[in-house]
């Protein structure tokens, strides 16, 4: 909880004194941020705050600072202060407190370092003893204002056998900024600090019983003159909280009780908030890669890594071991970047079209995106590992499977993109399948004559493409729904790499929703095939190259989904126990 | 209130039974009160149908709580005149009074124009309770105005504070008045007002008129009581220079970089959605919200209120050169029940829906400002003075009606959304329910787009459920249907905790986009049933986070809080808690003391005299130092070690009878377990420092612990790995998890304990034979040794004293241990694993000299290597010395030649004693996730070495779901009327919703609940009988007076979702089912909105052609998803705007 709990004390010598104080010293950044959470808040947050807040922390941890909260502190001079105005001796560091689960200090010194937070504990402490007005003198006060910050306060005595009136006046109060938390916690700040309060007056009481069954004050007093002068000078007149509740642990045990109730407010109330269930391409990539793990547990590779924080993990798995989420393409879309390398590489689906041509582009998209088997042949391997990684952002992860470069042809179960080098033999039933297309790449004649004028495509001009399949595409079959909105993505030059990034991304997941009704329809329930088609017009999809596709990109659906609706079906209770 | 004068000015008793007599007569609240009571139970009694599920209840219990008993008091205080009450809502009488013609002139009439919201609106529920109450317009009711109550004085000192404030705004004040149990609030604002027009003078003048009570102030004859407007060229303005006022629809910019949800305006959008920011606006705004309100770096005033109390007409231009120094009081002070239960009902209530109740005194501040203002062309002081109550009457009325309608207005008893997310058993149910309704409604109301339209504009504006449906990167825990709570939020919540109360209400309102805007959703029909479905099925759309209450305990068994800590001063302590307990019983407010007992620091008379090393002392007096304070530490920066020390006492009390007190050695029953005293407590505080407070518990119990692990994690970043060793080898005793609220540990842990717990037990069962020979070496010793040793280890500093000449041991400050800190890292560095190694040996070698002999040859080299680079470290250290110290105390280590490493040998040796093979390997076992926190923990314990560290105790926590929250209380069923705070009701007729809409909405925006600015608010009415949905804003000004706001746009998004969900509901596709593809399409739409708000990054204009033929995204969708995209990248706004 982001706020400071004081004890105040009413000195009969020096007014309203703070007397111990517990703040709370939060960690620069939250820890989830670092797993990517929010980077940019995170960074902002710096910028706005980070030079405040680290110069304050290393203030307040500085040793002069701290060593010599007497000389440097804010806080009242030596002279004005009796044992009634001081709680920790002079020299005296402080407490801290570390909760290691959240990265949380609770400090406790008279006053704090911080000289603004100094006056705004000081103002508080005045407005508790001396302004604000309670009934009874006693009891919980909650005031403030968006200058000095927000109080809440309860006034207590604590006897004293030798005070004025046989007591002493104390506050307990807790400052906030967030004036509604405050508000919203009074119900429990008052039971706590009522409990403590009553421990403290219990502690006294037994004192003051003590003393004054050996040495009646009252009697005594009522044989003595009244001196104005006499408590100020019996030199008892200021006696600390220490010795008039015989406690020498006191500030301790006061210490640990605020940075307890701190704690014990900050997290009285927790929220459960839901978020969004992972999209099929994240589960499936987590897939892919905890089948990596397991493979590379045996060679224990990184077993460093896997003590991090999985999310963590992942990022990094991602960027290297499948390579197509948006950021990659992204970054391979971005000219600047990869122009040094120079190297023959396609950048972008829309790159892709532009090189091979609307037509070409179309019958190769098709065939990728109803699952038939694509073959590179080419001797630049580098080339076709981009051209797969551009192609693959059409599908699904789960739908993807790449054999980069072989010396030899690969079953289309085994892979649906496939690059061979050229010397490679396809057999013929595949050269004339209507299910696989071949793309040879061969070192292009002067006379080249595909549609680049750019010249970052100058690397890729010295090849010429030439896209077969077994039975062409007729020119006027509508096609996949999909496939003719990724073309109108890509020919609009309005639109940015980043949009078409985006555009696939949900393309994908609404193809998938679709997926995903179709699989618990036909695998999970079985229904008929009436039902199905009724289903594939609900869903927009009963022509028959959506529906090819779908059932298709159904391969593409994670386990965790099947597995998930498969147990359902089989036990319907088995997720209501759950939560 | 019908009662006589003398009835009601004096005890509060005789003012509530007037009061409760009033029933037949006058009082408006009172009838207001039976009525709605009656609602209520008429509710109850017929439930719809087939709506028993939307069934409608109560969660605050109001039926104790009284309206009259809302009380106002105004108050001025102004520098020269001294306190003055203006106004007593406990000293007005309504005299009955059919021909008050007097006052039936202008200005009533103007009032009821001007104030909105006001007379007329609320009167329609009167009459319609058909009471006497008669129309303000015909007659205005008469009241007498009487002598203040007597403790007025009181409250006004305690309104205003003994002590006048210089500071200029706004301050805000809650009062608890004991008895009769009251609750108070109070703001005071400093009075904006015309310079030598005397304002209030007036109604002084007039008050004294009626009463002819001087203790209301000297009378002043106030010459110019016409036209303020006049006067107006010369109003003064009080308001400090650095508030601003602005108009209502400026940006509040003075604000703006402040608030929590404005800043996300000028933040950087997130990155590419291959980030894993899931719920990252709700993140976003809960850690900015935390870090705005933060006292870390001193505070930052967050926006300037410019709550003035405006004695002046707004038309007139106020002349700052003309400040007088006024300030006005408004006080509302709520008699709460005698009977507790009731009483704690209303409080929990009121503080957590404090916002709402602020809000309403806000706008009864205004009432009050535009009577004050108003009253004042009224020439005649009768006439005024009976203007002027009249109106606060009213205004007052009002109020209570409002906080009435609030406390007692019948609520969704099941929300779906919170529902499905808390509830665990009838989760399918709960699906099926709600489906069924949902495409019911889909069939039967989706005429002309009703439903369709109501959803979209819902989900446009309640915008909650965007991060509910926004693509996480990590995998789903649990099944499919369900998401995931969100880490990053829970982790936030405790890093930086912020209020999740207020969160909630932002989420529930929408207030999550940029910019920020405020919606409300009513639902007005002659059906009730149907408007009750409609609202059921709301409540999915309508999201927010479901609370839970938490209660932290820090001792796991307060039954064993009594044997706590050492002393008398204790006991005393808790003897007076349980007497406590029983007084606070039926508050419930604590089961443990309330003081927590610290573990210990040094206290001031151990400080004072501390102890050298090898001192030969009583076996109390070391015990109590190892308990206690390390006599050169003390004053010395070493919070670790100071929180060893303490975290024994602290474990006392769970440790049970394993440990007594100061001095109780010959009084401990097993002789087992008096020896490890000291190091049970050290190691134990040893795990603290390691690693979580959990295994903090377990160690407690187990006495063989020595400190290795514990110095080593806290001391030396190189050395943390061992601990994990030693906590494994460590046998347990017994292992009680005590779940708090910290992280859980690696499984593996658990195990581990597990097989130490046989360990143990093994040991246990003959400990002699079980043991190793060192164990049995040690047991001959006696008491005193083993103390000694176990306190040498304890601390390193120490241990470096008792190398060195006595003087340095004595010395005992700061400097000294800071010196022994240094070189104790340097050496550690240097030797550590090694060292760690040889520890073992040596120890066993120290505790069992005869039988460890072979062993001990080679581990002593080592041993001595290492002590040699200690000694090195030291530069001086007398060998020699320090054995004769350590001799003192313990005999069989003196032929070790090096005194440091055999003093920290010595101390191994207990823990080693059940396991004797040294050379376990464990010591490679790194556990890096011990490393990394013992590295933490060395870094801050480096960076805060300033403080004495005191450990937090352990803590448990026990979990209730928290129904007193604005999800169970904002979100209402069926109502008689149109409310105000309401996120989502039904009425019957939009009657009031005319009168008072638009004010609401403005008013909105004025005093936003959410205590930062909000840009706008929004109000969306579905109109069952019109099948109309509209959405009206405090921005713009409807046109069509016949309308309340604009027709909402459908998107087709929506309607082909809605679609969609019915025919596959049709198809008989289970109800789970179904709503897993709901979620799917929210979370398209969700996907859409990132490609929108990409698109938008490079256009200023949306090209709607091209993203309909890409993406299906048509015009009627853009609203939707630019508002869902203004929840991830504020930049959109910012574009459309």
């Amino acid at each position: 909880m982001n706020a400071i709990v004081a004890l105040c004390h009413f000195c009969e010598l020096h007014g309203p004194r703070t007397l111990f104080c517990t703040e709370v010293l939060h960690a620069p950044l939250p820890q989830g941020a670092g797993s990517g959470d929010s980077p940019g808040q995170g960074e902002q947050a710096e910028e706005e705050e980070g030079g405040i807040q680290m110069s304050s922390r290393i203030r307040a941890h500085s040793p002069a600072e701290g060593a010599s909260a007497e000389s440097s502190s804010p806080g009242p001079k030596k002279s004005d202060m009796c044992e009634g105005c001081r709680s920790l001796a002079a020299g005296h560091p402080g407490y801290i407190s570390h909760d290691k689960e959240t990265s949380i200090k609770y400090v406790s010194h008279q006053h704090p370092n911080h000289p603004q937070l100094f006056s705004v504990v000081r103002q508080a402490c005045v407005r508790s003893l001396s302004c604000e007005v309670c009934p009874g003198r006693e009891g919980p006060i909650f005031f403030g204002d968006e200058q000095h910050g927000f109080v809440f306060s309860h006034t207590f005595f604590i006897k004293d056998s030798l005070a004025r009136g046989f007591q002493r006046w104390y506050s307990i109060i807790t400052i906030m900024m967030d004036r509604i938390y405050l508000i919203n916690s009074w119900p429990f700040l008052l039971g706590k600090v009522r409990g403590i309060i009553d421990e403290l007056q219990g502690k006294a009481l037994k004192v003051f019983e003590a003393e004054q069954f050996g040495c009646p004050q009252r009697a005594q007093r009522m044989n003595t003159a009244f001196t104005p002068f006499l408590h100020q000078r019996n030199g008892n007149a200021a006696r600390s909280l220490t010795s008039l509740t015989s406690d020498d642990n006191l500030w301790a045990c006061l210490h640990t009780s605020f940075a307890w109730l701190l704690k014990a407010c900050g997290s009285r109330l927790t929220e459960k908030l839901l978020e969004g269930a992972p999209t099929e391409d994240t589960l499936v990539q987590m897939e892919k890669l905890a089948d990596l793990e397991e493979e590379s547990e045996s060679w224990d590779n990184s077993e460093a890594e896997e003590e991090e924080k999985a999310p963590v993990l992942l990022e990094g798995a991602e960027g290297q071991e499948l390579t197509p989420c948006p950021a990659d393409s992204s970054l391979l879309s971005g000219c600047g970047s990869w122009q040094p390398r120079k190297l023959p590489v396609f950048k972008s689906l829309r790159h892709m079209r532009q090189v091979l041509g609307a037509p070409s582009f179309r019958m190769l998209a098709w065939h990728v995106l109803m699952g038939n088997q694509v073959i590179w042949k080419s001797r630049d391997v580098d080339l076709v590992q981009s051209a797969f990684e551009v192609l693959r952002t059409m599908l699904p992860v789960g739908c993807v499977r790449i054999i980069p470069y072989s010396s030899q042809y690969e079953e289309a179960y085994r892979c649906n993109f496939l690059g061979l080098s050229p010397h490679v033999q396809i057999p013929s039933h595949v050269l004339s399948s209507e299910f696989a297309v071949i793309v040879e790449v061969h070192t292009a004649t002067r006379s080249s004559l595909h549609p680049v004028g750019c010249e970052d495509d100058q690397s890729l001009s010295k090849y010429e493409f030439v896209v077969t399949s077994g039975s062409p595409v007729a020119a006027d079959r509508v096609g996949p729904t999909i496939l003719n909105k990724i073309e109108a993505a890509l020919t609009n030059q309005n639109l940015s790499v980043d949009v078409v990034d985006q555009c696939l991304v949900c393309l994908k997941e609404e193809w998938m929703n679709k997926v995903k009704v179709l699989f618990k329809f036909t695998k999970v329930d079985s229904r008929p095939k009436e039902d199905t088609q009724k289903l594939l017009s609900i869903l927009g999809a009963s022509e028959e190259d959506n529906v090819k596709l779908l059932k298709f990109w159904m391969t593409g659906l994670s386990k965790t989904y099947k597995s998930h609706l498969m147990s359902t079906v089989r036990s319907p209770t088995a997720s209501e126990s759950r939560n | 209130m019908c009662g006589g004068t003398a009835q009601t000015t004096n005890s509060p008793e005789g003012w509530q039974d007037s009061a409760g007599c009033v029933s037949g007569a006058v009082s408006g609240p009172g009838r207001i009160y039976k009525k709605l009571l009656c609602t209520k139970i008429q509710k109850h009694a017929e439930p719809g149908r087939s709506t028993d599920h939307m069934d409608l209840n109560n969660s605050w219990s109001c039926s104790e709580f009284d309206l009259n008993e809302i009380r106002l008091i105004v108050y001025q205080d102004c520098e020269r005149r001294g306190r003055q009450v203006l106004f007593d809502s406990k000293a007005v009488q309504k005299i009955e009074e059919v021909a008050a013609q007097k006052t039936e002139d202008v200005p009533v009439k103007m009032s009821a124009k001007c104030c909105p919201g006001g007379s007329s609106g609320s009167n329609s529920s009167h009459t319609s309770s058909g009471g006497s109450l008669h129309h303000a317009k015909e007659q205005l009711p008469k009241y007498q105005y009487t002598r203040p109550a007597s403790d007025v004085n009181m409250l006004g000192e305690m309104m205003f504070g003994s002590v006048a404030m210089s500071y200029k705004g706004s301050t805000l004040k809650i009062h608890y008045i004991r008895s009769p149990p009251q609750l108070m609030i109070s703001k005071v604002f400093s009075a904006r007002m015309g310079s030598f027009c005397g304002s209030t003078n007036n109604l002084q003048d007039s008050f004294e008129y009626i009463n002819q009570d001087p203790n209301l102030g000297k009378l002043n004859t106030s010459q110019n009581s016409l036209g303020p407007c006049r006067a107006g060229s010369n109003l003064a303005h009080s308001t400090p220079v650095d508030m601003p006022s602005r108009g209502q629809n400026e940006d509040r910019d003075s604000g703006i970089a402040r608030s929590a949800s404005l800043s996300s305006l000028l933040i950087t959008p997130f990155p590419s959605p291959s980030s894993s920011t899931s719920s990252s606006s709700s993140y976003q705004r809960r850690w900015l919200r935390s870090q705005t309100t933060s006292l870390e770096n001193g505070i930052i005033p967050r926006r300037t209120t410019d709550e003035t109390f405006s004695l002046a007409e707004e038309t007139c231009s106020s002349n700052p050169a003309m400040v007088r120094r006024k300030k006005i009081a408004i006080s509302i002070i709520f008699s709460l029940c005698e009977k507790e239960e009731a009483q704690k009902n209303f409080q929990d209530f009121f503080f957590s829906h404090f916002p709402l109740f602020e809000s309403h005194m806000n706008r009864l501040k205004s009432a009050i400002e535009k009577a004050m203002i108003s009253c004042r062309k009224i020439a005649e002081s009768s006439l005024r003075v009976q203007f002027y109550v009249g109106r606060l009457m009213e205004a007052l009325r009002d109020f209570r009606d409002t906080i009435w309608n609030l406390y007692s207005v019948p609520r969704i008893a099941e929300p779906v959304w919170l529902s499905m997310m808390s509830s665990t058993l009838e989760k399918t149910q709960l699906c099926q329910r709600f489906l069924k309704e949902f495409t019911l409604l889909i069939e039967q109301i989706n005429k002309n787009q009703f439903f369709a339209a109501l959803l979209t504009a819902v989900l446009t504006y309640h915008l909650a459920w965007v991060p509910t449906v926004m693509p996480v990167d990590h995998p789903p825990i649990r099944a499919f249907s369900e998401k995931r709570t969100s880490q990053s939020v829970n982790m936030l919540a405790k890093t930086h905790p912020y209020n999740p109360l207020w969160a909630q209400l932002g989420d529930l309102y929408g207030a999550i986009g940029s910019p920020v805007r405020l919606t409300r959703t009513v639902v007005v029909g002659k059906q009730k049933d149907l408007v009750q479905r409609i609202l059921y099925v709301l409540t999915y759309f309508l999201r927010c986070s479901e609370l839970q209450e938490n209660q932290l305990n820090w001792s796991g068994n307060h039954s064993e809080g009594d044997q706590i800590l050492n002393g008398s001063k204790i006991i005393t302590a808790l003897e007076k808690g349980e007497v406590e307990e029983s007084e606070y019983v039926v508050v419930t407010v604590r089961s443990e003391p309330a003081l927590v007992p610290p573990i210990l620091p040094l206290t001031a008379a151990e400080k004072r005299n501390p102890h050298p090393a090898g001192s030969t002392e009583t076996p109390e007096d070391i015990d109590m130092r190892d308990l206690g304070p390390r006599p050169d530490r003390e004053g010395s920066s070493r919070p670790e070690q100071s929180s060893e020390a303490g975290s024994v006492r602290y474990q006392e009390p769970a440790l049970e009878s394993s440990w007594k007190p100061q001095g109780t050695f010959g009084e401990t029953e097993e002789s087992r377990k008096e020896v490890p005293q000291g190091c049970s407590s050290r190691f134990s505080s040893c795990e603290v420092l390691g690693t979580e407070i959990k295994v903090n518990q377990q160690t407690v119990s187990e006495p063989w612990k020595v400190e290795i692990p514990k110095r080593l994690p806290d001391r030396s970043v190189a050395w943390p790995c061992p601990s994990r060793h030693f906590r494994e080898k460590f046998p347990l005793e017994k292992v009680t998890f005590q779940i708090g609220s910290s992280v859980s540990p690696e499984s593996d842990f658990e195990s581990r304990s597990r097989r130490m717990e046989e360990r143990v037990k093994a040991c246990r069962q003959d400990p002699g034979s079980a043991s190793s020979p060192s164990a049995k070496s040690r047991v001959p010793r006696d008491l005193a040794q083993d103390q000694q040793v176990s306190r040498c280890s304890f601390e390193p500093g120490f241990r470096e004293d008792a190398c060195r000449p006595q003087p340095q041991s004595s010395e005992g400050d700061g400097g000294e241990s800071d010196r022994g800190f240094a070189e104790d890292r340097g050496i550690r560095t240097d030797t550590v694993a090694d060292a760690a190694e040889q520890h073992h040996h040596i120890t066993d070698s120290c505790a069992a000299p005869n039988s460890g002999a072979g062993v001990r040859g080679s581990t002593l080299e080592r041993a001595r290597g290492q002590c040699w680079q200690e000694v090195e470290g030291l530069s001086l250290a007398p060998v020699p010395a320090r054995c004769v110290q350590r001799d003192s105390g313990q005999v069989p280590v003196a032929d070790v030649p090096c005194g440091d490493a055999d003093k920290r040998a010595d101390c191994r040796m207990q823990g080693d004693i059940p396991r004797n093979e040294s050379s376990d390997s464990a010591l490679g076992d790194s556990d890096d996730e011990t490393c990394a926190s013992a590295m933490l923990d060395v870094g801050l314990g480096m960076e805060a070495s300033l403080e004495v560290e005191l450990p937090l105790p352990r803590s448990q926590s026990i979990s209730t779901q928290n129904v007193r929250n604005f999800g169970r209380s904002l979100l209402a069923g069926y109502c008689s009327t149109y409310m105000p705070d309401l996120v989502l009701h039904g009425t019957g007729s939009d009657e009031k919703l005319k009168q008072c809409l638009a004010a609401d909405l403005v008013h909105t925006v004025h005093h936003p609940v959410l205590d930062e600015p909000i840009a706008e608010a929004v109000c969306i009415i579905a109109d069952t009988d019109k099948w109309s949905v509209q959405v009206a804003t405090s921005q713009r000004k409807v046109m069509d007076s016949t309308k309340l706001g604009q027709d909402v746009l459908v998107s087709s998004q929506v309607s082909s979702l809605l679609q969609s969900i019915l025919q596959l509901y049709k198809l008989h596709l289970p109800a789970d089912f179904c709503i897993m593809h709901l979620e799917d399409r929210l979370q398209e739409m969700y996907l859409k909105s990132k490609m929108l708000s990409e698109y938008l990054r490079g256009h200023t204009r949306v090209h709607v052609k091209e993203l309909g033929v890409v993406l299906g995204i048509e015009s009627n969708d853009l609203p939707l998803l630019t508002a869902i995209a203004s929840t991830h990248s504020p930049y959109v706004a910012q574009i459309l705007l």
